[in-house]
């Protein structure tokens, strides 16, 4: 069953084009130009239900707007939309008892309360009864691991406590699906992990959809099955993290410490990373070369130490933008 | 639909109270506020005593009447101030984003995003009115009228102040063409209507309404005229009504933006 249904969505912005210095900026108050930005460009996907999928694309590619028009907050231009049946641009009252929005950039939660006032005034603003509020709180701050700090003024906790709250406040009604947009932004790995952690046990528990945008690749390796990626407004990849990495994963990685020197420089399929002598890191392009000939070119008695790894998923995503940037 | 106006004006209530308690953190800086507010508007009385003590009649209004016009004026704009003081941050609130946080929740998105700020002095604006109304007019039926007026003349501020700071969904800068509307009605409100004659007083009862908050209200406290209050509530009304459509129409043109911010 889909949850999100997105056809044909575009939007525009009219932005001003300023030209240089103090003459540039007295000439445009006269004769303004403007210069019409296509954020969005004709973008059409569905999500099933609890699915968690990563929108991803480089900066300024489109994946904020996009997310905000889900949500109801910005309006598109043309195209449809359908959020658990509901339109955002009629219903957005009714879709917001249904939604959850946590952006990593923007915090929702008031800095002078405690997360467990905060919790509270959400609770109102979704009329929650007392009861199931407090039950609700007592529910999320165990599963989120507040406990310690639920009593402490939002604005003495750390960044990582903090963004623990924001998840837990756009939790507090319920939502069945959950936008999180740069959730992970500005914290230390360990936070991170954690915060995937929950992100997971959460879909686990309640089954709730779960829509990320992140710029890291370990969110969104870690936590997503699917993979869409936007970038100029369009859409360029819509697949299986699975799919992803088999189509793109034509290459291995070879570290290998040798006995003796050996000369690659010519071989098909293989590119030299870096020849430190008797440490050498290859590519291998699997298309073209397998890696067990890539490795009998080495030899392996003359092999004293090996690793073969996967091209990391930020190279992937990086060559995928790349390829859109020549196009 | 009753429910609904329950939930939504106990939202607004929650939130003017948290907003005060951020208020409240510093216990010097609250009382400090509210008190210099009330030595701020008392200090203008002295100017006044001394032109009453030159001659009786100054634009028509006898020193009693100024004393209740500083009253309605400084409770319409603590009323507005007190409750809806983010209406005169809305242009802000606009350019910088700010309206995300309100739109994802399912409540009126004007009311959350006006009600989310207080401004403490304007307790103290309170405060001084209502020690000018008691010191004016002693009724309790006089307490009840000025109580309705300020509220209705608070609502007319913060209407005016929610239809300029929308302006901003359709122009840059909309922040300064507020601050300049929103200054006039108060630079106006404390003379006497009758020192003002020809094109000014026309605008001082239409498009810069001072006339309605202000000087009306003086005169039902003094002579209470039935289609005086039909006039400052219809007014109110109208830019309650005026002021949603406004903003509303220009939320359709909100473009959010990606600026860090915070709810402080």
């Amino acid at each position: 069953m889909n949850v999100i249904e997105v056809k044909n969505l575009c939007k525009t912005f009219k932005v001003k084009k300023k030209e240089k210095g103090l003459k540039g900026s007295f000439r445009s108050l006269w004769h303004p130009k403007y210069q019409k930005i296509e954020a969005v460009k004709n973008i059409e996907f569905t999500v099933e239900k609890g699915e968690m999928i990563a929108f991803i694309g480089p900066n300024g590619a489109g994946k904020s707007t996009t997310i905000k028009m889900l949500t109801g907050i910005l309006y598109p231009d043309k195209g449809d939309i359908s959020i658990l049946g509901l339109d955002p641009r009629k219903a957005r009252k009714k879709l917001a008892y249904e939604i959850g929005t946590v952006f990593g950039q923007k915090e929702q939660l008031w800095t002078h309360l405690t997360p467990y006032d905060n919790f509270k005034f959400f609770g109102a603003i979704y009329d929650i009864p007392e009861e199931a509020v407090e039950r609700k709180i007592q529910e999320l701050s165990t599963l989120f691991e507040l406990e310690e700090f639920i009593n402490t003024p939002v604005r003495n906790l750390s960044l990582g406590q903090r963004i623990r709250c924001e998840i837990v406040a756009s939790l507090i009604h319920d939502p069945k699906i959950l936008f999180l947009d740069e959730p992970t932004i500005g914290l230390d790995p360990v936070v991170k992990e954690n915060i995937r952690a929950l992100i997971k046990r959460m879909n686990k528990e309640y089954k709730t959809t779960i829509f990320l945008t992140s710029h890291d690749t370990s969110d969104i390796e870690k936590l997503c099955k699917r993979v869409v990626i936007i970038n100029h407004g369009e859409l360029v990849l819509d697949d299986s993290m699975e799919n992803l990495k088999y189509h793109y994963l034509n290459k291995k990685i070879v570290e290998a410490k040798m006995k003796e020197k050996v000369n690659l420089e010519d071989e098909d399929g293989i590119t030299i990373l870096k020849d430190k002598g008797y440490n050498l890191k290859i590519e291998v392009d699997t298309s073209k070369k397998s890696v067990a000939d890539a490795l009998k070119l080495l030899n392996p008695d003359n092999i004293i130490d090996i690793n073969i790894s996967n091209i990391p998923l930020e190279n992937i995503i990086t060559e995928i933008y790349k390829k859109e940037e020549d196009k | 639909m009753l429910t609904a106006v329950k939930n939504q004006g106990k939202i607004s209530i929650l939130s003017i109270k948290y907003a005060l308690m951020k208020e409240m953190l510093n216990k010097t800086t609250f009382l400090t506020n509210v008190i210099f507010m009330i030595l701020n508007n008392a200090s203008f009385i002295i100017q006044w005593i001394v032109l009453y003590s030159i001659q009786d009649n100054i634009g028509g209004y006898t020193f009693q009447q100024v004393l209740l016009l500083w009253g309605v004026a400084a409770g319409s704009y603590g009323v507005s101030h007190f409750f809806f003081e983010n209406a005169y941050e809305l242009a802000e609130t606009i350019t910088d984003g700010k309206l995300d946080a309100y739109i994802v929740q399912p409540k009126n998105i004007l009311l959350s995003a006006i009600t989310s700020k207080v401004k403490t002095s304007a307790l103290g604006d309170l405060l001084y009115a209502y020690i000018m109304c008691v010191v004016v007019a002693r009724s309790f039926s006089s307490i009840l009228l000025f109580t309705f007026l300020i509220i209705c003349g608070g609502i007319i501020l913060t209407g005016i102040a929610v239809i300029l700071g929308s302006l901003s969904f359709w122009f840059k800068r909309a922040d300064m063409v507020a601050e300049a509307g929103n200054g006039w009605m108060t630079n106006f409100a404390n003379y006497p209507d009758g020192i003002f004659k020809g094109v000014v007083k026309v605008l001082l009862y239409t498009l810069i309404p001072v006339g309605i908050v202000n000087y009306i209200p003086v005169q039902l406290l003094t002579h209470f005229r039935l289609s005086n209050l039909g006039i400052v509530v219809g007014f109110a009304s109208v830019i309650i009504l005026l002021a949603f459509i406004v903003f509303y129409r220009g939320l359709k043109r909100y473009s959010s933006s990606n600026l860090m911010s915070m709810r402080i």
